[in-house]
């Protein structure tokens, strides 16, 4: 009789200790989903009222400072984001090699430098969606044969010496694929080569070829990306709330024809 | 008496197998899973011909050891190499040679002398708990003593094969400075605390100073201090008994290499500014190591030329230190290959890619080193109309 009663005294106890702490651990679990779902806000995004982007404006057209202020297209890729989340929007001008130092010591919000995603990064950072891809294109001219490489049977293609596309041509020869190589200098000459007729194609990244469709409209050229190199904005990766604000604003940017706009004023 | 002696086998079963688990959790001497190779010489008409190597993140031995490989071919007698004490050092006191000793193993066997650069700080000797994370770069002046016992420790391991030690990079620059303000006094005591400990461990070896960035800041500038004023704030904080030469780094961004030299100027003659401060402060007997310098062949950055621009400059830069720059020990290419491109405009500045394709550059220097004379061009010249 004792021990039953002593054991129904054990169980009380344990209910009365498992009650509440299972409660506290509802509301826990209840707060951390709230938390994560939670709308980000803007002033834990950006406790400093303004948003500091680190760029390297040494690498024209995307960011330039020539002595008075920095222009380019990620300056108005960041002045048009400052907009969709009206905040004002500083530049810190950084070299490359300590860009993302900066952004890991809380020097700067966010980088947009015309950087590519890196996957090794991924740990230390987060990356937006893409805002230009500066992968190879292929290029033809309009009027000439058809881009598929291979309608000639040796086709002639004309390239930068050294360059991205001159690995991805060597790759294509170990493939047995005939073709006929044309090493430049400048990538600028392996256009000018297939807009004189001396190439049946070029491969130039796709800055280069925007930079050189530009200056020349009265040529016709067709052009099909062969590789993909995203230009994306780095955020630090515990600044979550950051990340979801300067992604949806570029999100909407990429929907209201806004970044196009900017990526056609620069390109 | 069988089943006695049964027990016996298995005691001695059990016994065997305990041995070679104890022998398996031991710690061994690291195996050498690429062989060194017969012992070499570098061939080379121009002994100051150094590069830069970046070393410390490659994984790959094969890849460091053909790293060294291409730098002998190319008649480099010298690498800068750099030998990050948070690799060395992630416990207090507790140093792991490994990555080091390979390096070293493989650039004596290809007959290369190598400079070390040593810096980057273990998160144990940096401050926590801040809501900003320091940089590797934060190297707080109570952790001065721990960075010069490891320079110490450095110098000794190495007594016989490196004789030159650099003593952090670029202080000049916040960023290098763990982005506070640079500080030419605190980087004095620095060095004073390194020589010391380096000195102690092996009195041959030379402590190099500096490895100023190139830079324009002014005084008060949050990004850093031009080298010139920071060398001479040094000097003012009584460096001069605690370096033996001095490391430069100097580029020539767009201009050739015989550019005249101004403050207010970015060449590759702006390091005769730097020895000009030398010299006034009764330092003119010190030589001068160039650790880094070269050109940047990106099609579209706006410090870079052309790649045939960038192969003459950086030949023309060797004769012009040959024919004037007498302080001179070894001039550095930056750099030979990264261990993976970084996507941007400063691959440009590599004699290889990051999968060992030579560059121009690579084959002129070569040609230049090793007395050859090829004349082919690795390109076609413009197109034209005509």
């Amino acid at each position: 009789m004792a021990a039953a009663t002593q054991r129904r005294l054990t169980r009380r106890k344990i209910l009365s200790l498992a009650i509440p702490l299972a409660l506290a651990a509802a509301l826990i679990l209840a707060s951390l989903l709230i938390h994560r779902n939670a709308p980000p806000n803007i002033n834990r995004a950006f406790p400093g009222g303004e948003i500091v982007v680190g760029l390297d404006a040494s690498f024209p057209p995307f960011a330039l400072d020539d002595g008075e202020s920095v222009r380019g297209l990620d300056i108005d890729l960041a002045k048009a984001i400052g907009s969709e989340l009206e905040m004002p929007v500083r530049f810190l001008n950084i070299g490359f090699y300590a860009l993302h130092d900066a952004l890991i010591s809380g020097q700067v919000d966010l980088l947009i430098s015309a950087l590519r995603i890196d996957p090794a990064r991924t740990q230390e950072l987060r990356y937006t969606g893409s805002y230009f891809d500066n992968g190879l294109v292929t290029v033809t001219a309009a009027t000439g044969r058809d881009s598929n490489l291979e309608s000639p049977a040796k086709p002639r293609i004309a390239y930068e010496y050294a360059s991205n596309a001159d690995s991805q041509i060597r790759g294509w020869e170990g493939a047995d694929r005939a073709l006929q190589r044309l090493p430049y200098e400048l990538p600028e000459y392996a256009l000018d080569a297939l807009r004189l007729g001396l190439a049946d194609s070029a491969i130039v990244d796709a800055t280069t070829l925007r930079l050189y469709l530009r200056a020349r409209a009265e040529w016709g050229a067709r052009y099909e990306y062969i590789t993909h190199e995203p230009y994306a904005i780095a955020i630090r990766i515990d600044r979550v709330d950051a990340w979801k604000l300067v992604d949806s604003a570029l999100a909407a940017l990429k929907e209201n024809g806004k970044l196009a706009t900017i990526i056609d004023k620069w390109l | 008496m069988i089943h006695l002696a049964k027990h016996r086998k298995r005691f001695f079963i059990l016994i065997a197998l305990l041995a070679i688990a104890i022998a398996l959790a031991l710690p061994r001497p690291a195996s050498e899973s690429v062989p060194l190779g017969e012992q070499q010489t570098v061939e080379t008409a121009q002994p100051r011909l150094c590069v830069h190597t970046l070393l410390e993140n490659e994984v790959e031995e094969a890849k460091i050891k053909r790293s060294l490989q291409l730098t002998r071919e190319l008649g480099a007698a010298t690498i800068v190499q750099f030998f990050p004490w948070a690799y060395a050092e992630t416990q207090p006191g507790d140093y792991s040679w490994f990555h080091a000793d390979r390096i070293i193993r493989h650039a004596r066997r290809q007959g290369i002398n190598v400079i070390a650069r040593l810096g980057l700080v273990p998160a144990w000797a940096r401050p926590s708990g801040s809501d900003s994370p320091t940089t590797l770069n934060f190297l707080p002046e109570a952790s001065f003593d721990h960075f010069a016992r490891y320079a110490g420790a450095f110098a000794a391991r190495y007594r016989e094969a490196i004789q030159a030690i650099i003593i952090w990079n670029e202080p000049n620059v916040s960023f290098e400075w763990g982005y506070r303000p640079v500080d030419p006094a605190a980087y004095t005591r620095l060095l004073r605390d390194s020589y010391q400990q380096i000195k102690t461990a092996n009195p041959d070896a030379q402590v190099l100073a500096g490895a100023l960035a190139p830079t324009l800041e002014a005084a008060g500038s949050a990004a850093g201090l031009n080298e010139i004023e920071y060398l001479s704030a040094m000097y003012q904080a009584g460096a001069s008994p605690y370096f033996d030469a001095l490391a430069i780094h100097t580029y020539g961004f767009r201009e050739p290499p015989a550019a005249a030299p101004a403050p207010q100027r970015l060449n590759f003659r702006r390091a005769e500014l730097l020895r000009r401060v030398l010299i006034a402060n009764g330092d003119g007997a010190k030589r001068a190591f160039i650790t880094e310098f070269g050109w940047n062949d990106h099609p579209r950055w706006s410090g870079a030329v052309r790649p045939s621009q960038r192969s003459a400059y950086t030949i023309q830069a060797f004769e012009y230190a040959a024919a004037h720059w007498d302080w001179v020990e070894n001039l550095c290419v930056w750099a030979l290959r990264y261990p993976a491109d970084l996507l941007s405009y400063p691959d440009n500045f590599t004699l290889m890619s990051a999968d060992f394709r030579e560059k121009p550059i690579y084959f002129a220097l070569q040609d230049y080193a090793r007395g050859w004379k090829r004349s082919e061009r690795p390109w076609l010249l413009p197109p034209s109309a005509d």
